[in-house]
C-alpha cells in the first residue's frame, strides 16, 4: 500500500463523511414544516426523505465532475485536473481538497451544534476556497467568473444566497395569503386533513430534488480526487461505487435526522399551520427546479429558510421570530468565510508536517472536533420525541422528561 | 459586475415563474380542498359518522377532483424534470406542452 492511497482514502472517507453531514443537515429543508405540524411522524419524516435522497442521488446520471470549478482553479473545463497541481502523485491536489473538505465538515456540525439551517454547498465551497487560497494564493480562486455567464464566488454563491431566499419567501408569502384567502370559512377539519397532504407531497419534491442535487457534489469532487492521484481516467463519468456510496451516505445522513436544525427551522421560526407549511414547500420545490431548470446554482437551505419565513409573512396574525431569522442569516452570512478560514489552516497545517504525516493529521484533527461537537451536543440533546416541544427561545426544550435515546 | 445583471435577470424569471407554480398550484389545491368540503355538503357543524350524514354534492366533489388532478399533473412534470435532467434530457415548452429534448 502506497503512501498516495492512503491518503486518497482518506480523502474519499473524509468526502463521505461530509455527504453524510449534509444529509442530515438538510433533513430539516424538506421535513421540518412535515414534522411541525404533524403531516407526518417524526420518524416517518425522516424515513421518508431518506429513502427520496437516496433515488434522488441515483437519479443524478449526469454528474457535474466540474463542480469545484463554480468557486476554485483546480480543474480544467473537461473536469480533469490541473497538470501543474499533479506532480508529486497528485498529493498537492489531494491535500488541498483534504482540508477543503475538513473545513466544510467542521462548520456543517458547528452549526448543526447551534441549530442554526447553514448551507453544506456555502461549507463546502468555503473549505475549498479557504484551503485554495492557502495552497495557490488568491489567483487560484474563481472570484467572478469570466463574465460570459453566472459564475464565480460571487456569481454562484453570494448572489443567489442573497436573492434565493427573497424569491422563495416572496411566492410562499403569496402562496400562504391565497390559500388563506381562498380557504376562508372553510371548517377546520377539511382543510388540516388536506394540506396535510398537500404538504407531504410538496416536501418530498423537495427530498427528491435535494438527492440529485448534493450527492453528485460529493460523487463530484471524490472522483476528482480518484483522477488526480490516477485511478480513474474518464471525465464523462463517475465510478458505480462512488455514485452508490455517496447515494447511500447522504440518504443515511438524511434519515438520521439533524433534529435541532428541524427544530429550528419547524418550531422557531413561525408557528406553522398546514396550509402555510405546504405553501413553504411548494413555494422551495418551485423555486429549486426553476433554478437548476434556468442554470443557476443556489443552496436548498436558504430556499427553504426564506420559504418558512414567507409563510409567516403571509398569514395575518401569524407570529414571525425575526430575532431568530437575523440569527440565521448571520450564520449564511459568516458560513464561507468561516469555512474558508477552517480549510486554510488545516491547508497550512498539513503542509508544515506534510505528505503522509499531513494528511493523517489533518484526519485526526477532524475526528477530534467531530467527537468534541458531537459530546457537546449529548448535554442538550434534540431528537425525534422532544423535537416537536414549544418553542423556547433554546436549540434543546428546557424541560426533558423523556429520557435521550436518540442523537440529536 | 456582469454577475449582478445576469443574477437580476435570472431572478425575475425565476419568481415570475415561480409565482405561477410555486403559488398558483397551491392555490388551485386550496380551491380544490374548499370544493371538496362543499362537496360532502359544506355543513360546517361536526357530525359523527353514521349519524344525518350531509346530502353529497356531485360538483362540488367534480371541481376539487378537477383541481387536485392539474395539481398531480404539475408535480408529475416537476418529477419528470427531475429525472429526466439526471440522464441529461431537459423539458422543453416551446411547443406549449412540455416535451423531452437533448440538453444542449
Amino acid at each position: 500500500m502506497t503512501q498516495d492511497f492512503v491518503i486518497l482514502t482518506l480523502v474519499i472517507i473524509t468526502a463521505l463523511g461530509f455527504d453524510f453531514t449534509n444529509g442530515f443537515h438538510d433533513t430539516a429543508n424538506a421535513m421540518a414544516t412535515s414534522i411541525a405540524t404533524k403531516a407526518l411522524r417524526p420518524k416517518t419524516a425522516v424515513a421518508l426523505s431518506g429513502i427520496l435522497n437516496l433515488i434522488g442521488a441515483f437519479l443524478s446520471v449526469e454528474v457535474a465532475l466540474t463542480v469545484t470549478n463554480a468557486v476554485v482553479k483546480i480543474q480544467d473545463k473537461t473536469g480533469a485536473p490541473r497538470a501543474e497541481l499533479l506532480a508529486d502523485g497528485g498529493t498537492a491536489l489531494l491535500l488541498i481538497i483534504l482540508a477543503g473538505l475538513v473545513g466544510g465538515i467542521v462548520w456543517n456540525l458547528f452549526t448543526w451544534l447551534l441549530g442554526l439551517p447553514s448551507s453544506s454547498s456555502h461549507a463546502l465551497f468555503g473549505g475549498l476556497v479557504g484551503a485554495t487560497i492557502a495552497g495557490l494564493g488568491w489567483a487560484g480562486v474563481n472570484w467572478n467568473g469570466d463574465g460570459s455567464k453566472l459564475d464565480g464566488v460571487v456569481g454562484k454563491v453570494l448572489l443567489p444566497a442573497v436573492l434565493s431566499p427573497v424569491i422563495a419567501g416572496l411566492v410562499a408569502a403569496v402562496g400562504t395569503w391565497l390559500i388563506y384567502q381562498v380557504t376562508v370559512g372553510v371548517a377546520k377539519r377539511f382543510t388540516d386533513q388536506g394540506f396535510r397532504w398537500g404538504q407531504i407531497g410538496s416536501a418530498s419534491l423537495v427530498s427528491l430534488a435535494h438527492g440529485t442535487n448534493d450527492a453528485q457534489k460529493t460523487m463530484g469532487v471524490i472522483t476528482l480526487a480518484l483522477i488526480a492521484s490516477g485511478h480513474w481516467s474518464q471525465t464523462g463519468a463517475v465510478p458505480l461505487w462512488v455514485k452508490a456510496s455517496c447515494a447511500v451516505v447522504i440518504a443515511l445522513g438524511t434519515y438520521l435526522g439533524g433534529w435541532r436544525i428541524i427544530r429550528t427551522l419547524g418550531k422557531g421560526l413561525v408557528d406553522i399551520a398546514p396550509p402555510q407549511g405546504m405553501a413553504a414547500q411548494s413555494a422551495a420545490a418551485a423555486v429549486i427546479l426553476a433554478s437548476s431548470h434556468l442554470g443557476f446554482a443556489l443552496s436548498t437551505t436558504h430556499v427553504a429558510t426564506g420559504s418558512i419565513l414567507g409563510s409567516g409573512v403571509g398569514r395575518r396574525g401569524a407570529a414571525v421570530r425575526w430575532r431568530l431569522a437575523g440569527r440565521m442569516v448571520g450564520a449564511w452570512l459568516i458560513t464561507l468565510p468561516a469555512a474558508g478560514f477552517v480549510g486554510a489552516a488545516v491547508w497550512a497545517a498539513g503542509n508544515l508536517i506534510g505528505g503522509l504525516g499531513g494528511a493523517i493529521a489533518i484526519f485526526a484533527l477532524l475526528l477530534v472536533a467531530a467527537g468534541g461537537m458531537y459530546l457537546w451536543s449529548r448535554r442538550t440533546p434534540v431528537g425525534h420525541h422532544n423535537v416537536n416541544d414549544e418553542w423556547d427561545g433554546a436549540v434543546s426544550p428546557a424541560a426533558d422528561p423523556v429520557p435521550a435515546t436518540t442523537a440529536g | 459586475m456582469h454577475n449582478l445583471g445576469f443574477a437580476l435577470e435570472g431572478a425575475g424569471q425565476v419568481l415570475a415563474v415561480c409565482l405561477v407554480l410555486g403559488a398558483g398550484l397551491p392555490a388551485l389545491f386550496a380551491l380544490g380542498v374548499r370544493a371538496l368540503a362543499y362537496g360532502t355538503g359544506g355543513e360546517p357543524r361536526v357530525h359523527t359518522t353514521g349519524v344525518s350524514a350531509p346530502t353529497p354534492n356531485r360538483i362540488g366533489t367534480t371541481v376539487a377532483y378537477a383541481c387536485f388532478t392539474v395539481v398531480v399533473l404539475a408535480v408529475a412534470l416537476g418529477i419528470t424534470f427531475i429525472v429526466a435532467s439526471g440522464f441529461g434530457k431537459a423539458l422543453s415548452f416551446e411547443h406549449i406542452y412540455p416535451t423531452l429534448v437533448n440538453k444542449n
